[in-house]
Formats: structure tokens, sequence, C-alpha cells
């Protein structure tokens, strides 16, 4: 386990050094867009709007940030060769798997608090009230994160990057869509979408954002369901890219 | 179960695919070595013979597809087997944000070894890093990180030292201080299974060497074995207005000329008895061409 911590430490480290300011940044600019964007409606409006839109930000940052943080890391350690001292040496497999995937996943929660926080600022700074879910909001997201994270790495271990970048983003469109928006699609089959769409992750879980900016609350069995539902998406998908990196030869 | 036999090979052969999946090619044939205990075994073969192949089958990195391997004793790629194993990959780059400092710690706490910054400092110093322990490698020239390399592998203090041609593209003078870190190594009782292209550094370190063509192995044995036991030079003079020739071993050539000079003989030629590795290497690739 210590392994997996310092492998993990060293991932965030390098992240931080290399890639972590300019996600950040891109934040940062998503969420001053979205408050310039609104200065035409009125005060309830735009409240609303700039929750609905800073959080549709955040999320979208949390799409980004997976890509731009894993879908390079092994083809880059495999094609610098710097996997095969890790592997040949000190870490097993799993431990590479799991402190790259540890790394990646703190850098990305960081950045999308930080979001969250660069939001409720632009909030008070307009002179509106921030709700008490937004943070709980963010959270869903940063789950949502790290399941697009374990997408990510799961792909990364056998397409090359300008591949794994479509299909991370045609599998997020996807678990966004409603099943009868899904099976709207080939609605010649119901049968056989219906059944795809199960399959897939249904991340419209992690969303929160309508009810917060109208104002509802959400139940916090849902949230402790959202967010359980999320690590085991993530668990199942690290499992599976564990396996297929288990099985490959690193020539 | 544990050995004291740091490498052992046997029928070892790997099939790659081709890109489109449809034919294999045999990288590595039915070949079967060892190292043994405080042995420096060089691994010599054309680009493409099966040399890499081979090392990383004994690393764990690939798996073979049949034959047998054991790293004392264990699987290779077994926690047990990699805990007494070090890696000189070739031309590895680590990550350029992290300084040789900063690595050796994380290889060090990945290794659970006990090691302090002090032991850290003077593994640096040994392998030429002094001064540069904590600047970021994207500031180290080629060379400089093939010693951070060496450095990581060195850490362990490991039984066996896995080398794939470490020296290559290093200047004379870098190559020279990896030869007498090996050897240094060596004498502690490390093992090496060392791969290189330069077959003066193998002929000067190596115990014993095999020969890879085309993934079979075409020759192995020890230094003498190949190169012909005994190492002599054969010296040409003329006495009496005759030619002559007089056998002496190697070591004694000096001595045994200043001997013919003493004796008012003309030196006219020395050449040495033995092959070169590079002549045995060329002939045993060429037969199996």
């Amino acid at each position: 386990m210590k392994g997996t911590l310092v492998f993990g430490m060293m991932t965030l480290r390098m992240l931080f050094r290399r890639r972590t300011p300019w996600g950040i940044l891109i934040m940062v600019l998503l969420a001053l867009l979205g408050l310039a964007l609104v200065p035409g409606f009125s005060v309830e409006n735009q409240g609303r709007f700039v929750l609905d839109f800073g959080l549709s930000g955040i999320e979208i940052g949390a799409l980004v940030m997976a890509l731009g943080l894993a879908a390079n890391l092994f083809p880059r350690d495999r094609e610098q060769r710097t996997v095969m001292p890790l592997v040949a040496v000190p870490l097993a497999r799993w431990q590479y798997l799991a402190g790259r995937f540890m790394g990646a996943a703190l850098v990305q929660a960081a950045a999308l608090l930080a979001g969250c926080l660069g939001l409720a600022a632009i909030l008070l700074a307009r002179g509106l009230p921030v709700p008490g879910d937004l943070f709980p909001a963010t959270l869903l997201i940063v789950v949502e994160g790290w399941f697009l994270l374990a997408t990510v790495f799961f792909l990364s271990f056998f397409v090359s990057p300008p591949l794994n970048w479509p299909l991370t983003i045609i599998l997020f469109v996807l678990s966004q869509m409603s099943v009868r928006d899904f099976v709207n699609l080939v609605p010649s089959r119901p049968g056989l979408m219906r059944g795809i769409r199960l399959l897939l992750p249904h991340a419209d879980v992690f969303h929160i954002k309508d009810p917060l900016a109208h104002g509802f609350q959400v139940p916090p069995e849902f949230f402790l369901l959202a967010v359980f539902y999320g690590l085991c998406y993530t668990a199942f998908m690290l499992s599976l890219a564990l396996a297929v990196f288990q099985s490959r030869d690193l020539k | 179960m544990a050995s004291e036999t740091p490498v052992s090979v046997e029928h070892l052969c790997r099939e790659f695919k081709t890109r489109a999946g449809l034919a294999k090619v045999e990288a590595v044939r039915d070949v079967s070595f060892r190292v043994e205990p405080g042995e420096i075994l060089g691994f010599l073969g054309h680009n493409g013979a099966g040399k890499t192949t081979t090392m990383k089958c004994v690393l764990g990195l690939l798996a073979p597809t049949s034959g047998r391997i054991r790293v004392w004793g264990l699987p290779p790629g077994s926690p047990g087997a990699r805990a007494r194993l070090g890696y000189v990959p070739e031309n590895p780059d680590y990550d350029p944000s992290f300084s040789s400092l900063e690595l050796l710690r994380a290889f060090g706490s990945m290794r659970r070894l006990q090691g302090s910054d002090r032991d850290w400092y003077t593994l640096l110093d040994r392998v030429g890093l002094r001064g540069w322990e904590n600047t970021r490698l994207s500031g180290y020239s080629k060379g400089m990180r093939q010693r951070v390399s060496l450095a990581l592998a060195l850490q362990s203090s490991p039984g066996l030292l896995v080398m794939d041609e470490p020296t290559g593209g290093l200047d004379p003078v870098a190559r020279k201080e990896f030869r007498d870190i090996m050897l240094e190594e060596n004498r502690r009782g490390a093992s090496i299974l060392l791969s290189s292209h330069l077959l003066g550094e193998v002929e000067s370190i190596c115990h014993r060497v095999v020969i890879l063509n085309r993934g079979l192995m075409v020759r192995s044995g020890t230094m003498d074995e190949l190169l012909g036991g005994e190492r002599t030079h054969r010296i040409t003079y003329t006495a009496d207005g005759r030619t002559r020739e007089m056998t002496v071993p190697t070591g004694e050539l000096q001595a045994g000329i200043d001997m013919l000079r003493g004796r008012g003989c003309s030196v006219i030629g020395v050449e040495r008895t033995w092959k070169s590795l590079e002549e045995v290497f060329l002939s045993a690739t060429e037969e199996h061409r």
C-alpha cells in the first residue's frame, strides 16, 4: 500500500508541475465567462442561470480534465520507457494503475472544488445567495469525474490518445441520455436499445443542478446513493483497466 | 521456491503477432542460459536478434510463449524476484519535472528502503551527479539521465543487475565510469546480465557470453572458450639473419620483447594468437544467416 501511496504522490506532483495550473485556469475562465454572459437577467433568473451555467461548466471541466490528465499518462510512460523500471522493479501493475489514478483523481478533485469556490465567489460578488447544496452538487460532479477518469484509463491501455478523446466523449454523451431519448435513437429496436442503455452508466444521477437552480431540496439519501453508484462504477472501470493492463505486454 | 541461481532460462520462445495480426514472428526461439552467482553474462546480437525481448521476459514485462524462466528460483516479475533486481533500460526518460534526488527518495520509499538523503547523495556522487541532486531532469543531458537510471538500479544494492545497452550513446569517459561501477558491483557479489553492442566492453568485463542471431542462440561459453583458450602473442624476430617465431603469454609480452632485444635480435612483428570477440561474433552470426 505504501508503494501505491508514494507513486500516487509522485503522479500528483508530476501533474501539478505540468498541467494543473492550466486546468484550473480553464475552470476560472469558464466561470468568469458565465458571469459575463448573464448581466441582463432579473436578479432571480441571474442566480438560477449562474448556478446552472456554472455547474455545467464544472461538469464539462471534469470531462476535459479527465481526458487531459489521463489519456496520455500510460502512452507517455510506454513511449518514454519509464513504465518499465517502474513495473519491473518496485511496483506491481495494480499499484501502478492505482497510483496513477489516485494522483490524477486528486488533481481533478482539487480543480473541480476550486471551480466550486469560484462559482460561489461569483454568486457572492453579484449579491446572490450561495445554496447550501452547491458543495454536495460539486462533490457529485467530482465522483462523475472519477468515473470518467477511470474510463479514460481503461481506454488508454489499448487505444491511442486521439481515439481516447472521441470514445470517452461519446460515452459521456450517451451516459447523460435518458432511457427514452436513447431508445429514440433507433426506434425500430426498442428492446435492444433499452438493454444497451441499462448496461451503460447513468451519469444523470450526478446532476442536481436543476433542482438546485430552482431552489428544491435534494434528500441526503440521494447524494449517498449517487456517490455509492459512482464509486462502484469507477471501481468496475478500474478493474477492467487492470485486467487489460495485466495481460498487456510492455514492448 | 527461492534458489541461489540469479537467472535460469530454459527453452524460451516468444512470438509476436505482426501488425495486421495475421502472421506470427518468432522473436526468440528455444533460448536457454543461466546467469550464475557473481557472474557477468554478456548478451550479444544484431538489432532485432531477440536480446531485449529475452531481457523483458526475464524482468516479467513480457510473458514467454513457451519455456521456463526463474529469477532467484521465482517466477519473473514476482515481488520476491523484483526485490533483488536492478534494471537499467536503454535510454530511459524519466519525468523531467523531477530531480534525481526526488526520484531516489520516491523509489526508495516504493522499495521500502531505509536510506536517508545522505545515502542518496552518496549514491548520486558515485554515479557522477554530485552537485546536480536538486536540478530537475529537464536540465540533464542524455548521459546524465542514464546515470540517474544507474543510480536507481543500484539503490537497493541488488543481487542481480539487468542492463540493456546501458552505455549506448555515452562518451568514452562516461562508458569507462559505468564499466568501473559494474565491476565494483560484481566484486560486491552482484551478478550482471549485460546487453551491449560494444564488443570491446563485453570482452573486457564479461565472464561468459551468449550470442543470439534471429532469435536463436548461436554461441555461448566463457570468454576463454569463445576466444580460443590461453591468451598468447606470437613474436616474429630475426636472429643470425634468419626469421624466427616465439610465443609468449600475453602478460609477458613486453618482457619477451625486451629479452629478445637484449640478445641482439630485432623484432619485426607481434600478433596475438587468439580471436577477438568481434571475429567470434561476426563468424557466429555469419554462419547462421
